[in-house]
C-alpha cells in the first residue's frame, strides 16, 4: 500500500472571544498551515468561529481510561466543594 | 457605449468569468485528491459563483435581466467571459495553477474596485475582497507545495503553467467600453492590471521552483507570450458551447417551468 | 496500577455494565474484539456511503437550474465530503487508518450503502435523494447519535444537523415541481417511484434476518432495530409525501388506527442482498468513478507528504 493521506491533526474551535477552544474533531493535511485551512472548511463551514487551534495527533498526551486510581476522589472531599459549606448569607448591600 | 451601458458591459464581464470558473471548479466536487480538498475546493466553487451573482444582481438594478436569466436563459455567444475559465478541467496541477491565476488577478482588480467611484461596485468589491484573499492563501499554499516537491509534481506543475500563462493573459484581454469607466475612475486600466498581475506571479512561481514566459529588466516583469484574447469581444472556445448547454439542460426543459 | 490483570470476564462484565448504565465507550477503552470489529465494519460503511454518495448528485451540479440550486446543491455535495470525513475520523479511533479504508473500499472488499448504486435519471431524483434517502439517514443517524461509541455517536449530531439542511433542499425543490408543470409534477412522482424501495432497504435486512442483533442491542451499537426504524421512516415520511400529491408507488400503504402506523409493503430483500453485493445497477460505474479520482490524486497527496512549507511571508 504506497497511499498516504497525510498525517492527521486534531482541531480546537473557538466559537467566540471568552469561550474555551473545544475540540471538535480532527483533519488530514500536509502541513501546520494546510491543516488549519483543512480545519476551517470543515469544522468553521456553518459554525461560527474566530480562532482555531491544530495540533499532531501523536503529540496529544492523554491519560489512560483504564488506570481508575488517577482521577480517584472516594474519600470525604467536601471540605474543598461548595456544597460543603452552608448556604450564602443573604445581606444587603446597605442599609 | 454610454456610461450605464459601459458598466454592464463590465459587470457581466466578470460575472461570466466567475460564473464559469465556478462551474469548472465545481466538476472536483466528488473528485478531488484528499477528501479535505473536496470540502475545500467546492467552497471556492462556491464562492465564485456567489460572486457571479452578486454582480448580476447589480447589473439587474442597472436595468438588465435577473441574474438566473442571464446565466441559465442567455446563449452561449452572448457570454463575454475570457477562454482561460472555460479550458476543461485538466488534472490536479492545471486546477490549481488556473485557480491561483485567477485568484491574484481578482485580488488585484478588487483592490481597485475597493476604491472605485461608484458606490455599488465598491460595496460589492469589500464583500468579495476577503473571500478571495482566502482563496489566494489556498491556492498560492497548493503552488508553492507542489512546484517543486517531487518529479511528478513539479513535470505536471509546469506543464500547467506552460499551458495556463497566456490564457491567464486572456483575464486582461480590453472590455468594450472600459476607457469611459477608467476616465471616471469607476474601474483600473486593464493594462494595469495585467502589469501588476505578471509582478504578483512571477516571483512565486520563482520561489516554487516553476518557470514563467517573462522578461525581467529592472524589475519590470514584460511576458513573453501572445494573450489567449477573444472572449471579451464573445468569440469562443467549443468548450464554452458544451459548458452552457449543460449548465442550462434543466433550466431551458420545459418552457415556462419554475425550479 | 492494578497488581493483577483483570479477567475477560471481569473485563466484560464492566464494559457492559458501563453500556447499560448509559455512559460511552470512548478510544482507549477496554472492548470486546467483536465490538471493535462491528463498528469499524459499521462506521467504515457509513463513510465510504458518504463518500460514494456524493457521485449520483454530484452528477447533477453541472445541470442544476439556477442560481440558488446550483450553489446548495455544491453545498450539499460538501457536506457529504464533510461527513465522510468525520465519520473515516471515528473509525480512525478504533485503530483502522483511512488508507486502509479507502483500499478496501477500492479493492471492492468494503460494503456501502445500496441506494447509491441506483441511477439519477432526472433532476427530480436530486430532490429525492434530500427528502427520502437523507430522511431514512437521518432516521438511522439520531438512533446513532445515542449509541455508545463516543466518537461515532459525537460524529451524528454535527452531521445529523446538516442532513436536516439536505432533507430541506430536496423538499424544497420537489415541492416547486410539484406544483410547477404537468410534466415538472410527472417527474417527481416517477422519482418517487424510483427511489421508495431502495430507500426502504436502505434501512437494512428485516430483523428476522439480522444474526447480530441480539449482541448488537446489548452493546448499544443499535439501539433500535431495522425493522423499527423503517416503521419509524414510513411513519414520517408518508404524510409529508401525501400533503403535496406524491403518492409512494404502494398499494397497499395505509394507516392503520388500531397501530397507530402506516402499513406498507415490505420492499424485496433479495434485490438488496444482490446490491450490496456489488450486482446494482451503476455499482461498477461508482466504484470506477472513485479509483479514478483516488488513482489521479495519488501524485499530489506524495507530493504534499513531502512538500517543504517554504512561505516567506503571507500571501496576502
Amino acid at each position: 500500500m504506497n497511499d498516504t493521506q497525510l498525517p492527521i491533526w486534531e482541531v480546537f474551535h473557538q466559537e467566540k472571544r471568552g469561550a474555551s477552544h473545544v475540540h471538535v474533531g480532527a483533519v488530514h493535511a500536509s502541513d501546520e498551515e494546510m491543516a488549519l485551512q483543512m480545519a476551517k472548511e470543515q469544522f468553521a463551514r456553518r459554525q461560527e468561529c474566530v480562532s482555531l487551534w491544530v495540533v499532531r495527533e501523536e503529540h496529544v498526551v492523554k491519560t489512560n481510561y483504564d488506570v481508575p486510581f488517577f482521577f480517584a476522589r472516594n474519600t470525604d472531599k467536601e471540605y474543598r466543594e461548595v456544597y460543603g459549606f452552608p448556604a450564602p448569607l443573604k445581606g444587603k448591600h446597605r442599609e | 457605449m454610454n456610461k450605464n451601458e459601459a458598466i454592464q458591459t463590465y459587470l457581466l464581464a466578470l460575472a461570466d468569468d466567475e460564473l464559469i470558473l465556478g462551474h469548472r471548479d465545481a466538476e472536483w466536487t466528488g473528485h478531488a485528491p484528499l477528501i479535505e480538498e473536496d470540502i475545500a475546493f467546492s467552497n471556492i466553487a462556491q464562492d465564485e459563483i456567489g460572486h457571479a451573482q452578486a454582480l448580476l444582481r447589480i447589473y439587474e438594478s442597472l436595468g438588465g435581466n435577473d441574474p438566473d436569466t442571464m446565466g441559465f436563459l442567455r446563449d452561449a455567444d452572448e457570454f463575454t467571459c475570457c477562454h482561460f475559465v472555460q479550458m476543461p478541467k485538466g488534472d490536479w496541477a492545471y486546477t490549481i495553477v488556473r485557480q491561483f491565476f485567477f485568484d491574484a488577478a481578482e485580488i488585484i482588480r478588487l483592490r481597485y474596485l475597493k476604491n472605485s467611484t461608484y458606490e455599488l461596485i465598491r460595496e460589492l468589491a469589500a464583500k468579495i475582497y476577503p473571500e478571495e484573499q482566502y482563496h489566494l492563501l489556498h491556492t498560492q499554499g497548493n503552488v508553492e507545495r507542489l512546484g517543486d516537491a517531487t518529479e511528478e509534481s513539479r513535470r505536471r506543475m509546469q506543464r500547467a503553467v506552460d499551458e495556463a500563462f497566456e490564457q491567464a493573459l486572456g483575464l486582461f484581454e480590453k472590455i468594450p467600453g472600459e476607457d469611459v469607466l477608467i476616465d471616471e475612475k469607476i474601474i483600473p486600466d486593464s493594462r494595469t492590471l495585467e502589469a501588476e498581475w505578471l509582478q504578483f506571479v512571477t516571483p512565486v512561481l520563482k520561489r516554487s521552483g516553476l518557470q514563467s514566459p517573462v522578461i525581467e529588466t529592472n524589475g519590470t516583469v514584460e511576458s513573453n507570450v501572445e494573450p489567449l484574447y477573444g472572449g471579451r469581444q464573445k468569440k469562443h472556445t467549443e468548450h464554452l458551447h458544451k459548458i452552457i448547454e449543460d449548465m442550462q439542460k434543466v433550466y431551458r426543459m420545459i418552457p415556462g417551468a419554475k425550479w | 496500577m492494578d497488581v493483577r490483570e483483570r479477567t475477560y470476564e471481569e473485563k466484560i462484565t464492566e464494559f457492559e455494565a458501563r453500556i447499560a448504565r448509559g455512559e460511552k465507550i470512548e478510544p482507549g477503552d477496554w472492548m470486546p474484539d467483536e465490538y471493535r470489529k462491528q463498528l469499524i465494519r459499521m462506521i467504515g460503511q457509513h463513510a465510504h456511503s458518504e463518500i460514494v454518495g456524493m457521485l449520483p448528485e454530484g452528477k447533477w451540479i453541472p445541470h442544476a437550474p439556477g442560481f440558488r440550486r446550483k450553489l446548495t446543491l455544491i453545498a450539499k455535495v460538501q457536506d457529504e465530503a464533510g461527513h465522510g470525513q468525520l465519520l473515516y475520523r471515528a473509525a480512525e479511533t478504533l485503530g483502522k487508518s483511512r488508507e486502509e479504508m479507502l483500499e478496501e473500499l477500492l479493492e471492492g472488499k468494503a460494503k456501502y450503502s445500496n441506494v447509491f448504486n441506483y441511477p439519477t435519471p432526472t433532476w427530480a431524483d436530486v430532490g429525492m435523494i434530500g427528502w427520502l434517502v437523507d430522511g431514512a439517514a437521518v432516521v438511522n443517524q439520531r438512533m446513532i447519535a445515542k449509541s455508545s461509541y463516543g466518537p461515532y455517536a459525537r460524529a451524528m449530531k454535527r452531521i445529523c444537523f446538516e442532513e436536516s439542511f439536505h432533507i430541506k433542499q430536496g423538499q424544497d425543490l420537489l415541492i416547486k415541481m410539484v406544483y410547477g408543470t404537468e410534466e415538472q409534477k410527472q417527474m417527481a412522482q416517477d422519482a418517487l417511484n424510483r427511489w421508495w424501495h431502495p430507500t426502504l432497504m436502505m434501512l437494512g435486512m428485516p430483523d428476522s434476518d439480522s444474526p447480530h442483533l441480539e449482541k448488537l442491542k446489548r452493546w448499544g451499537v443499535k439501539v433500535k432495530t431495522n425493522d423499527e426504524l423503517r416503521q419509524e421512516f414510513i411513519d414520517l415520511v408518508v404524510p409529508q409525501l401525501k400533503s403535496v400529491g406524491l403518492n409512494p408507488p404502494d398499494d397497499n400503504l395505509y394507516y392503520d388506527e388500531k397501530t397507530g402506523h402506516w402499513h406498507f409493503t415490505e420492499p424485496d430483500y433479495n434485490e438488496l442482498k444482490r446490491v450490496i453485493k456489488g450486482d446494482g445497477p451503476c455499482n461498477k460505474e461508482r466504484m470506477e468513478a472513485r479509483r479514478k479520482a483516488h488513482e489521479e490524486g495519488r501524485w499530489v497527496r506524495q507530493a504534499l507528504a513531502v512538500a517543504k512549507h517554504k512561505r516567506e511571508a503571507p500571501a496576502v
